[in-house]
């Protein structure tokens, strides 16, 4: 299945830079999780190893999807994504572990696997199949509809945990990949204008009321500078003072002391903006900026449109979610539970964005062959 | 598909253009925070974690002019509350309440009050602290984020009610003393004097509070050691003009009593003040520590005010103990020479009205010592009447009464001596002669305070200068004790010693010949004084109020000052409703006989016991008695 001369055409430059994202990611985690003793000395926080074995189990993930051909895996993604499915229920009827007010994972012994995070890997890979194949592209009605509803049923299944950060992050993915497939731009228009309109209908019934304090606070952060606007407030100051050069390696007082909450995960990169800089941020910006253009480069090599609409529906929801987090890191997005894919603590994400990556190189890979 | 494949790349390439643009525009948001706002970002990243805690510095030390120690202070826990540090306030201050067992809305309350202040600034909750208070709070802590305790210095005093009203107490700034210009670099929750010496020298007593910058995390756990500490400054010393055992002497005569009133103790020849004490009194020691409300309540809603400062603030009617002022006028407006005599028939009349002399089978013929040793009311009616109102004003006002005394403690008030031109300006009504019979022995409008009787004597001791009372002596800026030279004095009159003798005599005479004053005598100290006993309320008067539950008794008082010759101290004993003045000289007694034993180094008197004041508790007046007519 994996010939030789394959491995001639794998795209080393775009997996170290999606590896030294990780890295940066795990360095981060070394030193917003670090634990100090009284006596002066310390050790990493446990969740610096989770991380590790997590890119370690990434990397197991990103060869597997490397290796099959993503042709096989696109014909096959009416099981995966069926299988998701029944995962997804199966979380939802009682079988998940409940944390933080909501039920998101699964137990398997030693880890709980997020479910959620493969949601856009089986979502792009049934979508580019069914754009792909059917040689129509996605200018008719009815074939959109038949892709809304294989975005409906995960969407609702996540947003129902409640989960709505990770289920929003599915809507990019087919987006993506219905753009590419040749929606039409007057429909996209409509659609746009609609959602304007339809925008104050949505805050009235369906917004729950966090939801919609989370929007407020945004707007207006020091009407609630004690609650929810604390750390939008927090994450200005955090990116702000880190300054040029950055406070250095551990030696961060908004990410060390706790001023900024959950700094190894959502703003992760609000804790890499204060201690390694504008500097850092400007790498780290170009690493990513790097990593996706490269990969839509991938898209337009690919050899067949499953390819392209495999690697854009991808990008497409990676991207997004590297821009709302880093938005989110500055204070300038409302908080929001999302992560910042590679760098933010989280098995399952981590390994789903490996996994991901490797379908990325996959179709790079496989461009010249039948 | 050619066109498929052209459109595709298209939108591949929109799509990476799409992205390069939103990273660019992430670039240069995060250089407008970390590079344009670096510096406010900054700032406001080391508020969050540099915190700068006060060292509250100790009050400075009170000393008596021996220099032994009358005010000190004591160390002790406040428990105060960081908002900024706190997750839910409520639950807070509710796990609070209970397991130091205060009341809940009163913490609220003090919270709500301070609400407007910077989150950050500790907010004390609790004063004072008992050892189960913060044994319990410490147990509790990690339920009580934002609870803090704080170590701070507080004032103790000597005994429960001594000097009260002279020492005043502390407390935390009011708000509108902060808008005050004497309170600027003060913050909110200092503890400031608030009433007495506390008060009038709080710049002086306060000191520098120090602080120490320490990194604390978002809980506001303190990390690592503090990075850097400026030690508090102690206020200064000041040496007081008070004499602790003179000061003992008073209250413990009052104690022995059992009367309310004052008592001040001058020297006469530079307006030191010895003694200073008002009953009722309060303990300062339970405002030290923040008093709780109950007894705030307590001592605010009580009848006989313990909170007022009798000494300064009380005017009473002086009664016969102003007839020196009577006699001083006469003598120097020439109206008459001491040995000018009126005969005293028990009473005489002016102006088509009998006024009665409280001696009814009269004194006979007299002159001006006599008529002072005997406090012959027919007498300075007569005198009074030859000089009419303003002559008597103007010779009291000289003395010191019914203005200010101007003494170095917050509030005073200033007594009345009438006059034509007050009588005017107040009522718009004309004097009439009459009137100025009954001020002639101290009655009528005539209201004079405690302290201002005291410098009347010491005028009359020293020859005519009124000097003005103060309590500092020295001050000690951080180098030793600094004498401070005594304030001005208020005004100075050429008196002829031959007539000054004369009232002198006349006073030597209450106390050692046949006068009324004879309890304060002291053998071999020439004590010069007099008594005087003023009406609270007309005889006919109190007839028709005597169904009500007031203390309707006369007030008493003793005036004095000693030796005769070389006066080295004078005063005034006032006893609110001390029913005659010879008691007030019972107290006298005491503080007199411990000034003498102290200077001539016998060992002092012990605390008189109620039995060794001899008090005279037969109220002339409880029944129907003469209209009019002063005390003796």
């Amino acid at each position: 299945m994996f010939e030789r001369r394959l491995y001639f055409h794998i795209d080393w430059l775009l997996l170290a830079a999606v590896l030294l994202i990780a890295g940066f990611g795990l360095s981060m985690i070394y030193s917003t999780t670090y634990v100090t003793l009284p006596d002066g000395t310390g050790h990493p926080g446990a969740r610096f190893w989770v991380q590790l074995y997590a890119v370690g189990l990434g990397a197991v993930a990103l060869i597997i999807f490397l290796a099959l051909d993503y042709r096989f895996l696109a014909e096959h993604s009416l099981f995966l994504y069926g299988g998701l499915v029944v995962l997804l229920i199966y979380v939802l009827v009682g079988g998940g572990v409940r944390a933080g007010g909501s039920t998101r994972w699964i137990s398997l012994g030693a880890f709980n696997l997020q479910p959620s995070e493969f949601g856009r890997i089986a979502l792009a890979l049934i979508l580019a199949m069914y754009f792909g194949e059917n040689r129509r592209g996605a200018r008719n009605y009815g074939d959109l509809i038949i892709a809304g509803l294989f975005f409906l049923v995960p969407f609702f299944l996540i947003a129902k945990q409640p989960d709505l950060g990770t289920a929003v992050t599915l809507v990019p993915v087919c987006f993506g990949i219905a753009f590419l497939a040749g929606l039409r731009l007057r429909l996209i228009a409509i659609v746009a204008i609609a959602a304007v309109l339809l925008a104050p209908v949505a805050w009235k019934v369906a917004l729950k009321d966090y939801q919609k304090s989370r929007i407020n606070t945004f707007l207006d952060p020091e009407k609630d500078a004690r609650g929810a606007g604390y750390q939008q407030i927090q994450a200005r100051i955090t990116v702000g003072s880190g300054g040029w050069k950055g406070k250095g390696f551990m030696k961060g007082t908004q990410g060390q002391y706790k001023f900024l909450p959950v700094a190894d995960n959502d703003f992760i990169f609000s804790v890499l903006a204060e201690e390694q800089g504008f500097i850092g941020v400007l790498v780290a910006l170009g690493l990513y900026l790097f990593v996706i253009l490269r990969s839509l480069e991938a898209a337009r090599l690919a050899k067949d449109r499953i390819g392209a609409y495999l690697v854009g529906g991808i990008i497409s929801g990676f991207a997004f979610q590297v821009i709302y987090n880093v938005t989110m890191s500055a204070g300038l997005a409302p908080v929001k539970g999302l992560t910042l894919p590679l760098m933010s603590y989280g098995g399952s994400s981590m390994i789903a964005t490996l996994a991901a990556f490797g379908l990325v190189l996959n179709v790079r890979m496989r461009r010249f062959t039948n | 598909m050619p066109d498929d494949r052209r459109s595709l790349t298209l939108r591949l390439s929109f799509m990476q253009y799409l992205v390069a643009v939103a990273f660019a525009a992430l670039a240069i948001g995060f250089w407008i925070f970390q590079i344009a706002q670096h510096e406010k970002f900054r700032e406001m990243a080391e508020e969050n974690h540099l915190r700068r805690l006060p060292l509250p510095a100790p009050r400075g030390v009170l000393l008596d002019r021996d220099g032994k120690v009358l005010v000190d202070n004591q160390s002790s826990f406040n428990i105060a509350l960081v908002r900024e540090q706190t997750r839910n306030l409520d639950q807070t201050l509710h796990i609070l309440a209970v397991a130091t067992n205060t009341d809940e809305a009163q913490l609220r309350e003090t919270v709500n009050r301070r609400r407007r202040e910077p989150s950050y600034r500790p907010i004390v909750l609790i004063e004072n602290a008992t050892p189960e208070q913060y044994i319990a709070m410490m147990a509790r802590r990690w339920e009580l984020p934002g609870i803090i305790p704080q170590q701070v210095p507080a004032r103790k005093y000597p005994g429960s009610e001594m000097a009260a009203h002279l020492f005043g107490y502390v407390g935390e700034v009011r708000e509108d003393q902060l808008q005050h210009a004497d309170y600027s670099g003060i913050e909110a929750g200092a503890v400031v004097g608030q009433a007495g010496i506390e008060l009038a020298y709080n710049q002086l007593l306060m000191g520098t509070d120090g602080n120490k910058t320490v990194i604390v995390n978002s809980v506001g756990r303190e990390i690592g050691l503090p990075l850097g500490e400026e030690p508090p400054r102690e206020g200064k010393r000041l040496q007081l003009t008070i004499d602790a055992d003179v000061q003992k002497a008073a209250e413990d005569a009052f104690d022995a009593s059992g009367f309310n009133g004052a008592a001040v103790v001058l020297d006469p020849n530079n307006g030191e003040v010895l003694a200073f004490t008002s009953r009722p009194a309060y303990d300062p020691n339970s405002f030290s520590g923040g008093i709780d409300r109950a007894t705030w309540n307590a001592l605010n809603a009580d009848e006989l005010k313990p909170l007022q400062n009798r000494a300064i603030q009380g005017r009473y009617s002086p009664g016969s103990t102003f007839k020196m002022a009577v006699a001083l006028a006469g003598l120097e407006e020439g109206v008459i020479t001491p040995k000018f005599q009126v005969y005293c028939g028990g009473g005489a009349t002016f102006y088509g009205r009998h006024f009665a002399c409280w001696k009814k089978p009269g004194h006979g013929t007299l002159d001006l010592r006599h008529a002072i040793e005997q406090s012959c009311d027919v007498y300075f009616y007569t005198v009074g009447n030859m000089l009419g109102v303003d002559r008597i004003n103007k010779w009291a006002t000289l003395l010191g009464l019914g203005v200010k005394s101007n003494i170095d403690l917050p509030n005073e008030v200033t007594g009345l001596v009438p006059s034509t031109a007050w009588k005017q300006e107040r009522m718009h009504e004309k004097w009439y002669a009459g009137e100025t019979i009954s001020v002639a022995i101290g009655q009528g409008a005539v209201a004079v305070t405690p302290v201002s009787m005291a410098v009347y004597m010491a005028t009359l001791a020293n020859g005519g200068t009124r000097i003005t009372p103060h309590l500092v002596k020295a001050i000690d800026d951080g180098t030793g004790l600094k004498p401070v030279p005594p304030p001005p004095i208020q005004s100075k009159i050429d008196v002829s010693p031959e007539k000054l003798q004369a009232i002198r005599d006349g006073l030597w005479m209450v106390v050692n010949a046949g006068g009324t004053g004879g309890r304060a005598r002291i053998v071999g100290h020439d004590v010069a004084g007099k008594t005087g006993t003023a009406q609270v309320i007309s005889n006919t008067g109190r007839l028709a109020a005597a169904r009500s539950r007031k203390d309707l008794r006369d007030n008493g008082w003793f005036v004095f000052f000693a030796p005769r010759d070389n006066p080295q101290i004078a005063g005034v004993v006032f006893l609110e409703h001390g029913i005659h003045g010879p008691n007030a000289a019972s107290l006298a007694h005491h503080i007199l006989d411990t000034f003498f034993a102290k200077q001539d180094g016998k060992p002092l008197p012990a605390a008189p016991t109620h039995d060794d004041m001899r008090l005279d508790y037969k109220d002339p007046y409880a029944r129907a008695g003469t209209p009019v007519g002063g005390g003796h």
